[in-house]
């Protein structure tokens, strides 16, 4: 046991201290904040900028309605859209179109809007301008000037505007999730997006640190140095050593870019100076997950490890060099895609037969039936029988993999086939 | 009780028997030689001690107890003759990692891994990369991994292989103290005038079966003095006219000639004196050499 420890603390030492791992710790939250943040700060540092836009009202009754609705002020108290009138006589539209691009073009407007008075029976109205993309902005005109046009036709009808108003109120669709027992959760909406980012954590796991454990046996087989490791400690504790400490590896890193999202969720905000009401609008709250999610989020992160690693691990006695991996190391890398491919499918219809059948699957378990826990609880028995699936074939993996790993470690020269791998298994 | 007791172990890989009821005894305090040609099974044989390879049949046994036991392999030192080194490590994070593999506790390989460090005169190199030592030095942090917990066997793959005179007269000289200490030592090599120097008692094995063991001294007693060596001048041909020689290994004015049974070393020295001027007429003990060619010829 002291000597699973010493490997294990070897693997886990040799890697932290790498200027990768540093690097990657480090950059990959603050990737995922940039992709996070950053769209919604570039909305807010345009938006703040204030607005002249022209307006060609060939119907004279839109305009004030548009200055009036459009009267937000950034924080130095500037109006953020000024609309002004131009002089427009219909005959000399296009003229006057000619000279506010030009304005447009030395910067002295920033677009100019034509409401044609055909706009009550049309319901089109052109902007132009530099920059066109801006959808927020865009947004925001359309809805004023709809609004105005609107106004303008419940008058014309002779209805009750008040009335009217009531009578085509929008309806919001408010969606909640059905929890174990029945229980009604309010879904913000994003729950499917976290689901997808738990998954892809789940396939990185498998991947990343499956492969990881998979380069260190070859490591240890290339420089051969495992002929004096394996004199000392027993293969198959020289294995578990390095799949614990790999694992211990991945937890923590996880645990700290789960920390640092956390404190960003929380504190963030304030360190970036933004107000709370412009969070939400950036969409960086993260929404909460019920607590048994996570439980079995971790369950299947760890159990999902153990299987891949102990594969990998198997995949690298075999071989002689990273480059013979390679070219052995699709079919296992295709386990880990198959499941994370369905995964769209699953969140979509959890209780398919087909869903049911992919989640007991061990090998997809991992991905395909913590989808469909985090998409809709399933029956007890199904999680019970999938664990019960899942453990066996870990176990039986690691019995399978430790004889390869005992033989397979002192193989050098000649990649085996199959038939002499499975002679490994019989007479080691 | 002996320190490492090999009871007819074998092991088949296949077709091929790579080691064939093979039984030895080794001492405390011995010096113990395993010779025999490329692929004769000693490395099988020693993989086997290591319980690295499980043996087909019989049992190996370390200060009495089975070698299955990882505490009784914790007694033991091992040099591979596949010797790698973990290239990204430091040289004192590898030897701790050996020392701790070999179940000491920080404590006591701390002081130890000084010392030894020391005596080598790599005290300097402990912070460097391994993959930054030369192959030599290398060489000697493996050495130091196998006796850096005063093991009671110590087992030695052609342990001077690829060593300068002088590291090689270092290790010799450990091995020495290490014996002195009370630890049996079992090593291969294909230098036959280094084994002959220095072992107590040798095993030879080729293809796989053991073919001669025992004490250096009673096998070149056993192995017959009928041992000629000439040294002359002029014609050779007197080494193959006449029945007396057996073979012989000729370096143009100095022989060394093993007779046939019962053949008088005095025949052959009249018979070369017709032929050639000798300066020196000797019947010597045969050397760990001639023993070794003559006996895997033989067999």
């Amino acid at each position: 046991m002291d000597k699973l420890l010493t490997v294990m603390r070897r693997e886990f030492l040799s890697r932290v201290k790498t200027k990768g791992f540093i690097i990657g710790t480090i950059l990959t939250p603050v990737f995922l904040i940039a992709m996070m943040v950053v769209p919604g700060l570039l909305l807010f540092l345009k938006s703040d900028k204030p607005k002249q836009i022209a307006v060609i009202d060939q119907t004279g009754a839109i305009l004030d309605s548009l200055t009036a609705t459009l009267s937000e002020r950034n924080a130095s108290g500037q109006r953020l859209y000024t609309f002004v009138k131009p002089e427009a006589r219909p005959e000399e539209i296009e003229t006057l179109k000619k000279s506010l691009s030009e304005q447009v073009d030395r910067s002295e407007l920033d677009g100019y809007i034509v409401i044609p008075a055909s706009i009550y029976e049309e319901g089109q109205a052109d902007f132009y301008g530099k920059s066109v993309t801006n959808f927020r902005d865009n947004g925001r005109i359309e809805n004023a000037i709809s609004r105005a046009v609107t106004a303008q036709r419940i008058q014309q009808s002779g209805l009750d505007s008040k009335q009217v108003r009531q009578l085509v109120r929008r309806v919001n669709l408010k969606t909640f999730r059905i929890a174990e027992g029945g229980k009604e959760e309010e879904d913000q909406g994003r729950t499917k997006t976290v689901v997808w980012i738990l998954v892809a954590f789940i396939y990185m796991a498998m991947l990343v640190y499956g492969q990881m454990v998979m380069r260190s046996v070859i490591e240890e087989k290339s420089s051969r140095v495992i002929e004096a490791v394996i004199s000392s400690i027993k293969p198959f504790h020289l294995m578990a050593g390095k799949i614990f400490g790999v694992g211990a590896l991945g937890l923590v890193q996880y645990s700290l870019w789960a920390l640092v999202m956390g404190l960003l969720s929380r504190y963030g905000v304030k360190i970036m100076g933004l107000s709370a009401s412009k969070l939400t609008n950036a969409k960086l709250a993260m929404p909460s997950l019920p607590p048994e999610t996570l439980v079995f989020f971790i369950v299947f992160f760890v159990l999902g490890y153990l299987l891949f690693a102990a594969m990998y691990a198997g995949l690298g006695a075999m071989v002689n060099s990273d480059q013979e991996a390679q070219q052995l190391v699709f079919p296992l890398v295709m386990l880990v895609i198959i499941p994370f491919l369905c995964t769209f499918y699953i969140i979509g219809s959890p209780n398919s037969q087909l869903s049911v059948i992919l989640s007991l699957i061990p090998f997809f378990a991992p991905i395909t039936m913590f989808a469909r826990i985090a998409a809709q609880t399933p029956p007890a028995w199904q999680i019970a029988l999938c664990l019960a699936l899942l453990v066996a074939t870990i176990l039986g993996m690691i019995w399978v993999v430790g004889r390869i790993y005992r033989v397979g470690v002192l193989m050098y020269g000649k990649r085996p086939t199959l038939p002499e791998v499975i002679k490994w298994i019989k007479y080691a | 009780m002996q320190t490492l007791q090999i009871d007819s172990i074998g092991k088949s890989f296949g077709k091929l028997e790579a080691v064939k009821d093979l039984s030895l005894v080794v001492p405390p305090g011995t010096m113990y030689g395993f010779l025999g040609p490329n692929g004769a099974g000693k490395t099988t044989t020693i993989r086997m001690i290591m319980e690295i390879i499980l043996p087909d049949r019989g049992q190996i046994l370390i200060k009495g107890r089975p070698n299955t036991s990882r505490e009784v392999l914790d007694r033991v030192g091992y040099l591979p003759e596949e010797r790698g080194v973990y290239p990204k490590m430091k040289v004192i994070e590898a030897l701790e990692f050996f020392a701790e593999l070999k179940g000491m506790k920080k404590r006591d390989h701390a002081p130890k891994i000084n010392e030894w460090l020391a005596r080598f005169g790599m005290t300097e190199v402990r912070d460097k990369k391994m993959n930054e030592l030369s192959k030599g030095n290398q060489q000697k942090i493996q050495f130091l991994t196998t006796v850096l917990h005063a093991p009671d066997l110590i087992i030695l793959d052609e342990p001077f292989m690829g060593l300068d005179p002088l590291n090689a007269d270092l290790i010799k000289d450990v091995m020495l103290e290490q014996k002195a200490r009370g630890a049996a030592i079992v090593f291969s090599t294909h230098q036959m005038d280094l084994a002959e120097k220095l072992c107590d008692a040798i095993c030879l094995i080729n293809k796989g079966q053991k073919v001669l063991d025992g004490e250096v001294k009673h096998l070149k007693r056993n192995f017959g003095r009928n041992n000629v060596i000439l040294a002359y001048d002029g014609n050779s041909d007197f080494l193959k006219q006449n029945g007396l020689v057996k073979d012989y290994n000729d370096f143009g004015n100095y022989v060394e000639v093993h007779l046939r049974e019962g053949a008088s070393p005095q025949a052959l020295l009249a018979a070369a004196m017709q032929q050639a001027e000798i300066s020196r007429f000797e019947i010597a003990e045969p050397s760990l050499h001639e023993i070794f060619v003559a006996t895997v010829k033989e067999n």
